[in-house]
Protein backbone atom coordinates (compact mmCIF):
# COMPACT_ATOMS: atom_id res chain seq x y z
CA UNK A 1 0.00 0.00 0.00
CA UNK A 2 1.10 3.42 -1.00
CA UNK A 3 2.17 5.60 1.97
CA UNK A 4 0.30 8.36 1.35
CA UNK A 5 -3.19 6.28 1.03
CA UNK A 6 -4.80 7.85 4.01
CA UNK A 7 -7.53 6.58 6.31
CA UNK A 8 -10.19 8.46 4.80
CA UNK A 9 -9.38 6.92 1.14
CA UNK A 10 -10.02 3.24 2.71
CA UNK A 11 -12.91 1.94 3.05
CA UNK A 12 -12.40 0.25 5.41
CA UNK A 13 -9.38 0.35 8.44
CA UNK A 14 -9.05 -1.57 11.37
CA UNK A 15 -5.92 -0.85 13.50
CA UNK A 16 -4.89 -2.40 16.60
CA UNK A 17 -8.58 -3.88 16.90
CA UNK A 18 -9.45 -5.98 19.73
CA UNK A 19 -12.47 -7.38 21.31
CA UNK A 20 -13.04 -8.94 24.96
CA UNK A 21 -16.19 -10.19 26.10
CA UNK A 22 -17.22 -9.99 30.05
CA UNK A 23 -19.32 -12.54 31.06
CA UNK A 24 -19.80 -13.43 35.45
CA UNK A 25 -16.32 -12.15 36.13
CA UNK A 26 -14.84 -14.31 33.35
CA UNK A 27 -13.57 -12.86 30.14
CA UNK A 28 -12.84 -14.13 26.47
CA UNK A 29 -10.13 -12.27 23.90
CA UNK A 30 -11.95 -13.16 20.80
CA UNK A 31 -9.97 -10.22 18.65
CA UNK A 32 -6.37 -8.87 19.32
CA UNK A 33 -4.75 -6.36 17.76
CA UNK A 34 -6.12 -6.82 13.80
CA UNK A 35 -4.89 -5.03 12.14
CA UNK A 36 -6.74 -4.63 7.94
CA UNK A 37 -6.98 -2.16 5.08
CA UNK A 38 -9.74 -2.57 2.46
CA UNK A 39 -9.93 -0.82 -0.54
CA UNK A 40 -13.12 0.48 -2.01
CA UNK A 41 -13.38 -1.70 -4.47
CA UNK A 42 -12.10 -4.85 -3.12
CA UNK A 43 -14.02 -8.09 -1.86
CA UNK A 44 -12.24 -9.48 0.75
CA UNK A 45 -13.07 -12.67 2.08
CA UNK A 46 -12.34 -13.76 5.81
CA UNK A 47 -11.69 -16.96 6.40
CA UNK A 48 -10.45 -18.84 9.88
CA UNK A 49 -11.01 -21.87 12.24
CA UNK A 50 -14.57 -21.92 13.96
CA UNK A 51 -14.53 -19.71 17.44
CA UNK A 52 -11.65 -17.38 15.77
CA UNK A 53 -13.82 -14.07 15.93
CA UNK A 54 -14.78 -13.76 12.23
CA UNK A 55 -18.38 -12.44 13.08
CA UNK A 56 -17.10 -10.74 15.89
CA UNK A 57 -14.68 -8.64 13.17
CA UNK A 58 -17.50 -8.01 10.89
CA UNK A 59 -20.22 -6.83 14.13
CA UNK A 60 -17.20 -4.73 15.06
CA UNK A 61 -16.78 -2.95 11.33
CA UNK A 62 -20.97 -2.73 10.87
CA UNK A 63 -20.78 -0.94 14.42
CA UNK A 64 -22.84 -3.47 16.48
CA UNK A 65 -20.27 -4.24 18.70
CA UNK A 66 -18.13 -1.79 20.22
CA UNK A 67 -13.99 -2.58 20.30
CA UNK A 68 -12.57 -2.98 23.46
CA UNK A 69 -9.46 -1.37 21.93
CA UNK A 70 -8.56 -0.16 19.04
CA UNK A 71 -9.99 1.56 16.19
CA UNK A 72 -12.89 0.63 13.62
CA UNK A 73 -13.03 3.51 10.37
CA UNK A 74 -15.34 3.43 7.32
CA UNK A 75 -14.17 5.79 4.94
CA UNK A 76 -12.50 7.83 8.02
CA UNK A 77 -15.49 7.89 9.91
CA UNK A 78 -17.02 5.94 12.63
CA UNK A 79 -19.22 2.83 11.89
CA UNK A 80 -22.06 4.53 13.19
CA UNK A 81 -21.62 7.53 11.22
CA UNK A 82 -21.38 5.55 8.09
CA UNK A 83 -24.40 3.84 9.25
CA UNK A 84 -26.60 7.01 9.88
CA UNK A 85 -25.50 7.34 6.27
CA UNK A 86 -26.62 4.12 5.02
CA UNK A 87 -23.46 3.41 3.83
CA UNK A 88 -23.19 -0.28 4.93
CA UNK A 89 -25.53 -3.14 3.92
CA UNK A 90 -25.56 -6.65 6.35
CA UNK A 91 -26.53 -9.88 5.13
CA UNK A 92 -26.46 -12.43 8.26
CA UNK A 93 -26.32 -15.83 8.06
CA UNK A 94 -30.17 -16.10 8.80
CA UNK A 95 -31.90 -14.01 6.68
CA UNK A 96 -33.79 -12.64 9.14
CA UNK A 97 -36.81 -11.70 7.01
CA UNK A 98 -39.85 -10.52 8.57
CA UNK A 99 -42.39 -13.04 8.30
CA UNK A 100 -45.58 -10.45 8.47
CA UNK A 101 -44.22 -8.26 5.61
CA UNK A 102 -44.20 -9.64 1.58
CA UNK A 103 -41.10 -9.86 -0.27
CA UNK A 104 -41.20 -6.56 -1.20
CA UNK A 105 -42.50 -4.87 2.28
CA UNK A 106 -38.92 -7.38 3.82
CA UNK A 107 -36.56 -5.49 1.21
CA UNK A 108 -38.22 -2.11 1.57
CA UNK A 109 -37.82 -2.16 5.04
CA UNK A 110 -34.21 -0.41 5.30
CA UNK A 111 -36.00 2.58 2.97
CA UNK A 112 -38.59 2.63 5.79
CA UNK A 113 -36.60 3.34 8.96
CA UNK A 114 -33.96 5.74 9.80
CA UNK A 115 -35.43 8.47 7.18
CA UNK A 116 -34.07 11.27 8.85
CA UNK A 117 -30.55 9.95 7.01
CA UNK A 118 -31.44 9.05 3.61
CA UNK A 119 -32.42 12.16 1.73
CA UNK A 120 -29.86 13.76 2.67
CA UNK A 121 -27.48 11.43 0.66
CA UNK A 122 -23.74 12.68 1.55
CA UNK A 123 -22.41 10.62 -1.72
CA UNK A 124 -22.30 14.03 -3.34
CA UNK A 125 -20.82 16.04 -0.57
CA UNK A 126 -18.22 12.99 0.11
CA UNK A 127 -14.10 13.72 -1.20
CA UNK A 128 -14.32 10.91 -3.75
CA UNK A 129 -10.48 10.97 -4.26
CA UNK A 130 -9.58 9.71 -7.57
CA UNK A 131 -12.89 7.89 -8.04
CA UNK A 132 -14.59 10.69 -8.73
CA UNK A 133 -16.21 10.53 -11.89
CA UNK A 134 -15.72 6.91 -12.79
CA UNK A 135 -19.59 5.99 -11.78
CA UNK A 136 -20.75 8.45 -14.04
CA UNK A 137 -23.37 6.64 -15.41
CA UNK A 138 -24.69 4.98 -11.85
CA UNK A 139 -27.52 7.14 -10.18
CA UNK A 140 -27.56 7.84 -6.37
CA UNK A 141 -31.05 7.56 -6.78
CA UNK A 142 -31.32 4.23 -4.16
CA UNK A 143 -33.15 1.70 -6.39
CA UNK A 144 -36.42 1.10 -5.90
CA UNK A 145 -37.27 -2.15 -3.76
CA UNK A 146 -38.89 -3.94 -7.04
CA UNK A 147 -36.09 -3.67 -9.35
CA UNK A 148 -33.79 -5.46 -6.11
CA UNK A 149 -36.41 -8.22 -6.25
CA UNK A 150 -35.85 -8.16 -10.02
CA UNK A 151 -31.85 -8.20 -9.53
CA UNK A 152 -31.86 -11.22 -7.37
CA UNK A 153 -34.71 -12.92 -9.74
CA UNK A 154 -37.23 -13.04 -7.23
CA UNK A 155 -39.49 -10.32 -9.31
CA UNK A 156 -42.56 -12.74 -9.70
CA UNK A 157 -42.21 -13.72 -6.22
CA UNK A 158 -42.36 -9.77 -4.78
CA UNK A 159 -46.29 -10.88 -3.08
CA UNK A 160 -45.51 -13.71 -1.38
CA UNK A 161 -44.68 -14.22 2.45
CA UNK A 162 -41.06 -15.24 3.28
CA UNK A 163 -42.18 -18.50 5.31
CA UNK A 164 -43.86 -19.77 1.63
CA UNK A 165 -40.16 -19.57 0.07
CA UNK A 166 -37.56 -21.89 0.49
CA UNK A 167 -34.23 -20.96 2.12
CA UNK A 168 -32.19 -20.01 -0.89
CA UNK A 169 -35.09 -17.87 -1.89
CA UNK A 170 -35.13 -16.29 1.25
CA UNK A 171 -31.68 -15.82 1.49
CA UNK A 172 -31.82 -13.99 -2.07
CA UNK A 173 -34.54 -11.81 -0.85
CA UNK A 174 -31.99 -10.85 1.96
CA UNK A 175 -29.27 -9.85 -0.42
CA UNK A 176 -31.81 -7.53 -2.45
CA UNK A 177 -32.58 -6.05 1.06
CA UNK A 178 -29.17 -5.17 2.14
CA UNK A 179 -28.89 -3.52 -1.37
CA UNK A 180 -31.73 -1.40 -0.59
CA UNK A 181 -30.30 1.92 -0.38
CA UNK A 182 -27.54 1.61 -2.40
CA UNK A 183 -24.75 0.58 -0.08
CA UNK A 184 -20.72 1.14 -0.69
CA UNK A 185 -19.80 -1.35 1.38
CA UNK A 186 -21.58 -4.76 2.21
CA UNK A 187 -20.47 -7.03 5.19
CA UNK A 188 -22.11 -10.53 4.70
CA UNK A 189 -21.81 -13.03 7.87
CA UNK A 190 -21.81 -16.41 6.37
CA UNK A 191 -24.61 -15.44 3.90
CA UNK A 192 -24.86 -19.09 2.58
CA UNK A 193 -23.83 -21.01 5.70
CA UNK A 194 -27.27 -22.55 6.54
CA UNK A 195 -28.36 -23.36 2.79
CA UNK A 196 -27.92 -26.73 1.07
CA UNK A 197 -24.41 -27.27 -0.84
CA UNK A 198 -26.25 -27.17 -4.36
CA UNK A 199 -28.27 -23.52 -3.31
CA UNK A 200 -24.70 -22.64 -1.43
CA UNK A 201 -22.69 -23.08 -4.98
CA UNK A 202 -26.28 -21.48 -6.88
CA UNK A 203 -25.99 -18.55 -4.28
CA UNK A 204 -21.87 -18.06 -5.49
CA UNK A 205 -22.47 -17.40 -8.91
CA UNK A 206 -25.51 -15.20 -7.76
CA UNK A 207 -22.91 -13.11 -6.09
CA UNK A 208 -20.72 -13.23 -8.50
CA UNK A 209 -23.22 -12.12 -10.80
CA UNK A 210 -24.28 -9.23 -8.81
CA UNK A 211 -20.53 -8.32 -8.58
CA UNK A 212 -19.11 -8.30 -11.79
CA UNK A 213 -21.93 -7.69 -14.20
CA UNK A 214 -23.56 -10.54 -16.33
CA UNK A 215 -21.81 -13.58 -16.53
CA UNK A 216 -19.69 -13.67 -19.84
CA UNK A 217 -20.21 -9.84 -21.18
CA UNK A 218 -16.58 -9.78 -20.32
CA UNK A 219 -17.41 -6.07 -18.58
CA UNK A 220 -15.38 -6.26 -15.51
CA UNK A 221 -16.23 -3.75 -13.17
CA UNK A 222 -12.99 -3.96 -11.09
CA UNK A 223 -9.93 -4.02 -12.19
CA UNK A 224 -9.69 -0.94 -14.78
CA UNK A 225 -13.58 -1.82 -15.94
CA UNK A 226 -15.14 0.86 -18.39
CA UNK A 227 -17.95 2.93 -16.91
CA UNK A 228 -19.99 1.72 -19.37
CA UNK A 229 -20.11 -1.84 -17.86
CA UNK A 230 -23.13 -2.91 -17.13
CA UNK A 231 -23.46 -2.25 -13.30
CA UNK A 232 -25.17 -5.09 -11.58
CA UNK A 233 -25.42 -3.79 -7.86
CA UNK A 234 -26.84 -0.48 -7.85
CA UNK A 235 -24.71 1.82 -5.65
CA UNK A 236 -23.84 5.46 -5.05
CA UNK A 237 -22.34 7.34 -7.43
CA UNK A 238 -18.94 7.58 -7.16
CA UNK A 239 -18.38 4.30 -4.89
CA UNK A 240 -17.12 1.16 -5.90
CA UNK A 241 -18.46 -1.96 -4.14
CA UNK A 242 -16.85 -3.17 -1.15
CA UNK A 243 -17.74 -6.61 0.41
CA UNK A 244 -16.28 -8.11 3.17
CA UNK A 245 -17.44 -11.80 3.53
CA UNK A 246 -16.71 -14.24 6.07
CA UNK A 247 -16.65 -17.70 5.47
CA UNK A 248 -16.07 -21.03 6.67
CA UNK A 249 -15.79 -22.55 3.01
CA UNK A 250 -12.03 -22.29 1.14
CA UNK A 251 -13.64 -22.52 -2.38
CA UNK A 252 -16.17 -19.82 -2.29
CA UNK A 253 -13.02 -17.43 -0.37
CA UNK A 254 -10.84 -18.24 -3.49
CA UNK A 255 -14.08 -17.91 -6.57
CA UNK A 256 -15.46 -14.69 -4.79
CA UNK A 257 -12.38 -12.60 -3.30
CA UNK A 258 -9.82 -10.46 -4.39
CA UNK A 259 -8.01 -10.73 -0.95
CA UNK A 260 -8.46 -13.35 1.62
CA UNK A 261 -7.58 -12.45 4.74
CA UNK A 262 -6.51 -15.83 7.62
CA UNK A 263 -7.09 -15.18 11.22
CA UNK A 264 -5.70 -17.58 13.82
CA UNK A 265 -7.67 -19.48 16.03
CA UNK A 266 -9.29 -17.62 19.21
CA UNK A 267 -7.90 -14.68 19.64
CA UNK A 268 -8.41 -14.37 16.06
CA UNK A 269 -5.47 -12.37 14.23
CA UNK A 270 -4.30 -12.05 11.16
CA UNK A 271 -1.54 -14.88 10.26
CA UNK A 272 -2.10 -14.24 6.30
CA UNK A 273 -3.29 -11.82 3.81
CA UNK A 274 -3.28 -13.67 0.37
CA UNK A 275 -4.25 -11.81 -2.96
CA UNK A 276 -6.57 -13.82 -5.24
CA UNK A 277 -5.18 -13.11 -8.79
CA UNK A 278 -7.67 -14.67 -10.69
CA UNK A 279 -9.15 -13.11 -13.70
CA UNK A 280 -12.94 -11.59 -13.82
CA UNK A 281 -15.41 -12.23 -14.65
CA UNK A 282 -15.18 -15.99 -12.90
CA UNK A 283 -16.78 -18.50 -14.45
CA UNK A 284 -17.87 -21.88 -12.99
CA UNK A 285 -14.80 -23.58 -14.62
CA UNK A 286 -12.82 -21.73 -12.94
CA UNK A 287 -12.89 -24.07 -10.22
CA UNK A 288 -11.00 -26.71 -12.37
CA UNK A 289 -7.82 -24.64 -12.90
CA UNK A 290 -4.97 -25.16 -11.47
CA UNK A 291 -4.62 -21.49 -10.22
CA UNK A 292 -7.86 -21.65 -8.37
CA UNK A 293 -6.79 -25.49 -6.91
CA UNK A 294 -3.41 -24.04 -5.45
CA UNK A 295 -5.17 -20.91 -4.14
CA UNK A 296 -7.21 -23.73 -2.38
CA UNK A 297 -4.70 -26.03 -1.39
CA UNK A 298 -2.28 -23.25 -0.34
CA UNK A 299 -5.42 -21.53 2.29
CA UNK A 300 -6.21 -24.84 3.41
CA UNK A 301 -2.30 -25.63 4.19
CA UNK A 302 -2.34 -22.25 6.30
CA UNK A 303 -5.79 -22.95 8.29
CA UNK A 304 -4.55 -26.40 9.25
CA UNK A 305 -1.33 -24.90 10.41
CA UNK A 306 -4.10 -22.54 12.86
CA UNK A 307 -6.13 -25.70 14.21
CA UNK A 308 -4.75 -25.40 17.30
CA UNK A 309 -4.24 -28.34 19.93
CA UNK A 310 -7.02 -28.05 22.46
CA UNK A 311 -4.39 -27.96 25.41
CA UNK A 312 -2.07 -25.69 23.14
CA UNK A 313 -5.77 -23.15 22.79
CA UNK A 314 -6.16 -23.03 26.77
CA UNK A 315 -2.46 -22.20 27.13
CA UNK A 316 -2.60 -19.13 24.95
CA UNK A 317 -5.96 -17.99 26.22
CA UNK A 318 -5.41 -16.94 29.56
CA UNK A 319 -2.08 -15.02 29.33
CA UNK A 320 -3.77 -12.87 26.63
CA UNK A 321 -7.40 -12.90 27.93
CA UNK A 322 -7.14 -12.68 31.56
CA UNK A 323 -6.92 -8.72 32.28
CA UNK A 324 -10.13 -7.89 33.75
CA UNK B 1 -46.99 -25.85 9.94
CA UNK B 2 -43.70 -24.19 9.00
CA UNK B 3 -42.22 -27.55 6.94
CA UNK B 4 -39.18 -27.64 5.19
CA UNK B 5 -38.43 -25.63 2.16
CA UNK B 6 -40.30 -25.51 -1.03
CA UNK B 7 -40.22 -22.95 -3.47
CA UNK B 8 -43.76 -23.77 -4.66
CA UNK B 9 -46.24 -21.44 -2.33
CA UNK B 10 -48.72 -22.65 -0.71
CA UNK B 11 -51.89 -22.63 -2.13
CA UNK B 12 -55.94 -22.39 -0.46
CA UNK B 13 -54.70 -20.34 2.83
CA UNK B 14 -57.80 -18.54 2.49
CA UNK B 15 -59.58 -21.40 2.26
CA UNK B 16 -58.78 -22.29 5.74
CA UNK B 17 -59.08 -26.27 6.63
CA UNK B 18 -61.01 -27.88 4.56
CA UNK B 19 -64.56 -27.30 5.39
CA UNK B 20 -67.12 -24.50 6.09
CA UNK B 21 -68.37 -22.45 8.46
CA UNK B 22 -71.51 -24.32 9.07
CA UNK B 23 -69.44 -27.66 8.76
CA UNK B 24 -67.17 -26.59 11.25
CA UNK B 25 -69.61 -25.72 13.69
CA UNK B 26 -71.34 -29.09 12.93
CA UNK B 27 -69.81 -31.17 15.07
CA UNK B 28 -69.54 -28.93 18.73
CA UNK B 29 -73.35 -28.14 18.04
CA UNK B 30 -74.15 -32.01 17.99
CA UNK B 31 -71.90 -32.71 20.80
CA UNK B 32 -73.93 -30.03 22.93
CA UNK B 33 -77.57 -30.97 21.42
CA UNK B 34 -76.33 -34.35 22.55
CA UNK B 35 -75.66 -33.20 26.02
CA UNK B 36 -79.13 -31.20 26.91
CA UNK B 37 -80.45 -34.41 25.42
CA UNK B 38 -78.90 -36.34 27.74
CA UNK B 39 -79.65 -33.89 30.88
CA UNK B 40 -83.80 -33.67 29.66
CA UNK B 41 -83.60 -37.34 29.37
CA UNK B 42 -82.17 -37.77 33.09
CA UNK B 43 -84.06 -35.24 34.59
CA UNK B 44 -87.74 -36.53 33.44
CA UNK B 45 -86.72 -40.47 33.95
CA UNK B 46 -85.13 -39.39 37.74
CA UNK B 47 -87.72 -37.07 37.96
CA UNK B 48 -85.20 -34.47 39.48
CA UNK B 49 -87.35 -31.79 41.42
CA UNK B 50 -86.75 -28.07 39.09
CA UNK B 51 -85.28 -26.86 42.61
CA UNK B 52 -82.64 -29.05 42.39
CA UNK B 53 -81.59 -29.09 38.99
CA UNK B 54 -84.28 -28.18 36.04
CA UNK B 55 -84.73 -29.74 32.44
CA UNK B 56 -83.03 -27.73 29.60
CA UNK B 57 -86.54 -27.16 28.33
CA UNK B 58 -87.67 -25.79 31.44
CA UNK B 59 -84.50 -23.52 31.16
CA UNK B 60 -85.05 -22.42 27.65
CA UNK B 61 -88.65 -21.61 28.72
CA UNK B 62 -87.90 -19.80 31.40
CA UNK B 63 -85.44 -17.56 28.71
CA UNK B 64 -88.22 -17.42 25.99
CA UNK B 65 -90.23 -16.18 28.73
CA UNK B 66 -88.58 -12.61 29.73
CA UNK B 67 -85.90 -12.71 26.86
CA UNK B 68 -85.59 -8.99 27.78
CA UNK B 69 -84.43 -9.32 31.58
CA UNK B 70 -81.85 -11.13 30.38
CA UNK B 71 -80.75 -9.43 27.55
CA UNK B 72 -80.61 -6.18 29.92
CA UNK B 73 -78.56 -8.08 32.59
CA UNK B 74 -76.28 -9.54 29.78
CA UNK B 75 -75.52 -6.05 28.14
CA UNK B 76 -74.56 -5.13 31.56
CA UNK B 77 -72.07 -7.46 32.26
CA UNK B 78 -70.82 -6.90 28.94
CA UNK B 79 -70.25 -3.29 29.06
CA UNK B 80 -68.45 -4.15 32.43
CA UNK B 81 -66.43 -6.78 30.92
CA UNK B 82 -65.28 -5.31 27.76
CA UNK B 83 -64.23 -2.16 29.90
CA UNK B 84 -62.32 -4.31 32.17
CA UNK B 85 -60.46 -6.01 29.41
CA UNK B 86 -59.64 -2.90 27.41
CA UNK B 87 -58.49 -1.46 30.76
CA UNK B 88 -56.57 -4.14 32.10
CA UNK B 89 -55.54 -4.90 28.97
CA UNK B 90 -53.94 -1.70 28.47
CA UNK B 91 -52.52 -1.35 31.69
CA UNK B 92 -50.88 -4.27 31.07
CA UNK B 93 -49.45 -3.52 27.65
CA UNK B 94 -47.97 -0.36 28.44
CA UNK B 95 -46.20 -1.61 31.70
CA UNK B 96 -45.10 -4.82 29.90
CA UNK B 97 -43.39 -2.35 27.23
CA UNK B 98 -41.61 -0.61 30.16
CA UNK B 99 -40.85 -4.15 31.86
CA UNK B 100 -39.45 -5.84 28.19
CA UNK B 101 -36.84 -3.01 27.69
CA UNK B 102 -35.56 -3.09 31.19
CA UNK B 103 -34.63 -5.70 33.39
CA UNK B 104 -34.31 -3.79 36.77
CA UNK B 105 -38.03 -2.79 36.09
CA UNK B 106 -39.43 -6.18 35.67
CA UNK B 107 -37.30 -7.61 38.96
CA UNK B 108 -39.46 -4.77 40.53
CA UNK B 109 -42.45 -4.63 39.19
CA UNK B 110 -43.32 -8.60 38.63
CA UNK B 111 -43.30 -9.51 42.48
CA UNK B 112 -46.36 -6.92 42.87
CA UNK B 113 -47.88 -8.53 39.82
CA UNK B 114 -48.06 -11.67 41.09
CA UNK B 115 -49.38 -10.15 44.35
CA UNK B 116 -52.49 -9.13 42.24
CA UNK B 117 -52.61 -12.18 40.46
CA UNK B 118 -52.69 -14.49 43.61
CA UNK B 119 -55.28 -11.94 45.72
CA UNK B 120 -58.10 -14.34 45.71
CA UNK B 121 -60.95 -12.15 43.59
CA UNK B 122 -63.89 -12.95 45.72
CA UNK B 123 -61.38 -11.20 48.89
CA UNK B 124 -61.20 -8.08 46.55
CA UNK B 125 -64.64 -8.00 45.14
CA UNK B 126 -66.48 -7.01 48.67
CA UNK B 127 -63.92 -4.42 49.60
CA UNK B 128 -64.73 -2.58 46.26
CA UNK B 129 -68.43 -2.86 46.44
CA UNK B 130 -68.33 -1.29 49.73
CA UNK B 131 -65.57 1.25 48.76
CA UNK B 132 -67.16 2.22 45.06
CA UNK B 133 -70.50 1.23 45.16
CA UNK B 134 -73.33 -0.52 43.29
CA UNK B 135 -72.32 0.67 40.12
CA UNK B 136 -70.14 -0.77 37.05
CA UNK B 137 -67.03 0.58 38.52
CA UNK B 138 -65.58 -2.27 41.11
CA UNK B 139 -66.76 -4.61 38.40
CA UNK B 140 -64.94 -3.16 35.83
CA UNK B 141 -62.09 -2.79 38.07
CA UNK B 142 -62.35 -6.75 38.95
CA UNK B 143 -62.67 -7.67 35.35
CA UNK B 144 -59.57 -5.45 34.94
CA UNK B 145 -57.41 -7.41 37.54
CA UNK B 146 -57.91 -10.40 36.18
CA UNK B 147 -57.35 -9.72 32.67
CA UNK B 148 -54.31 -7.85 33.47
CA UNK B 149 -51.80 -10.61 34.65
CA UNK B 150 -51.85 -13.43 31.59
CA UNK B 151 -51.36 -9.79 29.23
CA UNK B 152 -48.51 -8.60 31.53
CA UNK B 153 -46.89 -12.12 31.05
CA UNK B 154 -47.94 -12.27 27.28
CA UNK B 155 -46.46 -8.71 26.51
CA UNK B 156 -43.46 -9.29 28.31
CA UNK B 157 -42.43 -12.56 26.64
CA UNK B 158 -43.70 -11.30 23.17
CA UNK B 159 -41.86 -8.08 22.75
CA UNK B 160 -38.73 -9.89 23.66
CA UNK B 161 -39.90 -12.51 21.31
CA UNK B 162 -38.00 -11.41 18.19
CA UNK B 163 -35.18 -13.44 16.74
CA UNK B 164 -31.98 -12.11 17.31
CA UNK B 165 -31.14 -11.36 13.81
CA UNK B 166 -33.85 -8.81 12.90
CA UNK B 167 -33.01 -7.10 15.99
CA UNK B 168 -29.37 -7.05 14.50
CA UNK B 169 -30.93 -5.89 11.29
CA UNK B 170 -32.60 -2.84 12.51
CA UNK B 171 -29.64 -1.60 14.70
CA UNK B 172 -27.56 -2.09 11.76
CA UNK B 173 -29.92 -0.21 10.03
CA UNK B 174 -29.84 2.51 13.04
CA UNK B 175 -33.51 2.27 13.50
CA UNK B 176 -34.25 4.02 16.48
CA UNK B 177 -36.09 2.30 19.39
CA UNK B 178 -39.57 3.74 18.47
CA UNK B 179 -38.88 1.59 15.10
CA UNK B 180 -37.60 -1.21 16.64
CA UNK B 181 -40.54 -1.06 18.65
CA UNK B 182 -43.48 -0.67 16.02
CA UNK B 183 -41.68 -2.48 13.07
CA UNK B 184 -40.45 -5.31 14.99
CA UNK B 185 -41.05 -6.10 19.00
CA UNK B 186 -45.22 -5.43 18.39
CA UNK B 187 -45.91 -7.44 15.30
CA UNK B 188 -43.51 -10.15 17.02
CA UNK B 189 -45.57 -9.39 20.20
CA UNK B 190 -48.88 -10.63 18.89
CA UNK B 191 -48.94 -14.54 18.47
CA UNK B 192 -48.27 -14.29 22.80
CA UNK B 193 -50.65 -11.33 23.14
CA UNK B 194 -53.37 -13.12 21.96
CA UNK B 195 -53.12 -16.11 23.66
CA UNK B 196 -53.12 -13.62 26.58
CA UNK B 197 -56.20 -12.25 25.60
CA UNK B 198 -58.16 -15.50 24.69
CA UNK B 199 -57.35 -16.73 28.43
CA UNK B 200 -58.31 -12.81 29.60
CA UNK B 201 -61.74 -12.32 27.25
CA UNK B 202 -63.01 -14.98 29.39
CA UNK B 203 -61.62 -14.23 32.40
CA UNK B 204 -63.48 -10.51 32.36
CA UNK B 205 -66.49 -12.14 31.85
CA UNK B 206 -65.81 -13.90 35.24
CA UNK B 207 -64.74 -11.58 36.79
CA UNK B 208 -67.64 -9.02 36.14
CA UNK B 209 -70.13 -11.24 37.32
CA UNK B 210 -68.39 -12.37 40.44
CA UNK B 211 -68.07 -8.90 41.42
CA UNK B 212 -71.88 -8.01 40.84
CA UNK B 213 -72.84 -11.29 43.05
CA UNK B 214 -71.18 -8.87 46.08
CA UNK B 215 -73.57 -6.40 45.44
CA UNK B 216 -74.95 -4.55 42.50
CA UNK B 217 -77.62 -2.64 40.51
CA UNK B 218 -77.84 -5.26 37.17
CA UNK B 219 -76.07 -7.68 35.05
CA UNK B 220 -76.32 -11.42 35.03
CA UNK B 221 -74.24 -11.86 37.99
CA UNK B 222 -77.41 -10.28 40.15
CA UNK B 223 -79.48 -12.14 38.41
CA UNK B 224 -77.88 -15.15 39.14
CA UNK B 225 -77.34 -14.19 43.49
CA UNK B 226 -81.21 -13.20 43.28
CA UNK B 227 -82.42 -16.22 41.87
CA UNK B 228 -80.14 -18.24 44.14
CA UNK B 229 -81.39 -16.67 47.12
CA UNK B 230 -84.97 -17.88 46.56
CA UNK B 231 -83.84 -21.08 45.04
CA UNK B 232 -85.22 -20.45 41.24
CA UNK B 233 -83.32 -22.66 39.46
CA UNK B 234 -84.45 -22.05 35.75
CA UNK B 235 -84.04 -18.34 35.92
CA UNK B 236 -80.83 -18.94 37.66
CA UNK B 237 -79.28 -21.86 34.75
CA UNK B 238 -80.58 -19.40 32.21
CA UNK B 239 -78.76 -16.80 33.24
CA UNK B 240 -75.66 -18.97 33.75
CA UNK B 241 -76.49 -20.49 29.74
CA UNK B 242 -75.93 -16.28 29.06
CA UNK B 243 -72.91 -15.66 30.76
CA UNK B 244 -72.01 -18.85 29.02
CA UNK B 245 -72.67 -17.57 25.50
CA UNK B 246 -71.06 -14.42 26.25
CA UNK B 247 -67.73 -15.70 27.03
CA UNK B 248 -68.04 -18.15 24.10
CA UNK B 249 -68.96 -15.12 22.09
CA UNK B 250 -65.93 -13.11 23.04
CA UNK B 251 -63.70 -15.70 22.70
CA UNK B 252 -64.50 -16.73 19.24
CA UNK B 253 -64.57 -12.73 18.16
CA UNK B 254 -60.89 -12.76 19.86
CA UNK B 255 -59.61 -16.16 17.82
CA UNK B 256 -61.66 -14.31 14.48
CA UNK B 257 -59.29 -11.51 15.50
CA UNK B 258 -56.13 -13.61 15.92
CA UNK B 259 -56.70 -15.48 12.55
CA UNK B 260 -57.27 -12.45 10.39
CA UNK B 261 -53.69 -11.15 12.42
CA UNK B 262 -51.69 -13.54 12.55
CA UNK B 263 -51.65 -15.23 8.92
CA UNK B 264 -48.09 -15.26 9.15
CA UNK B 265 -47.85 -17.46 12.53
CA UNK B 266 -47.35 -20.92 13.07
CA UNK B 267 -50.54 -21.06 15.14
CA UNK B 268 -52.66 -19.92 11.97
CA UNK B 269 -51.19 -21.94 9.04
Amino acid sequence: MSPDTTASQLCVSLRNLSKTFYNNGRSLTALLEVDLDVRPGEFVAIIGPSGCGKSTLLRLVGGLLSPSQGRVLIRGRSPQDAQKEKEVGFVFQDPGLLPWRTLLGNVALPLEVNRRARRSDPADAMPLGKHAGRRGTASHQAPSPRDLLALVGLAEFEGYYPWQLSGGMQQRAALARSLAFGPSLLLMDEPFGSLDELTREAMRYELLRLLQGAGGEGHPIRHGGSPTAWEPWPGRAGYERTVLFVTHSIPEAVLLADRVVVLSSRPGRVVADLAIDLPRPRPPSLEEERDFQSYTSRLRHLLREQAPEPHALEARTPGHAVHG
Amino acid sequence: MRTGPSPIPEEGLEEGSGPTLVGRLLVPLGVLAGAFLLWEAVVRLRDVPIYLVPAPSAVFRRLLEEPGYFLKAGLVTLQEALLGFALGSAVAFLLATAMAHSRPLERGLLPLAILVKVTPIVAVAPVLTVLLGFGPLPKVIIAALLTFFPVLVGGITGLRSPPAGALDLLRSLRASPWEVFIKLRLPSSLPYLFAAFKVSITLSVIGAAVAEWTGAAGGLGRAIWLSYTDLNMPTLFAAVLVLAVLGIGLYALVAVAERRLLFWHESAL
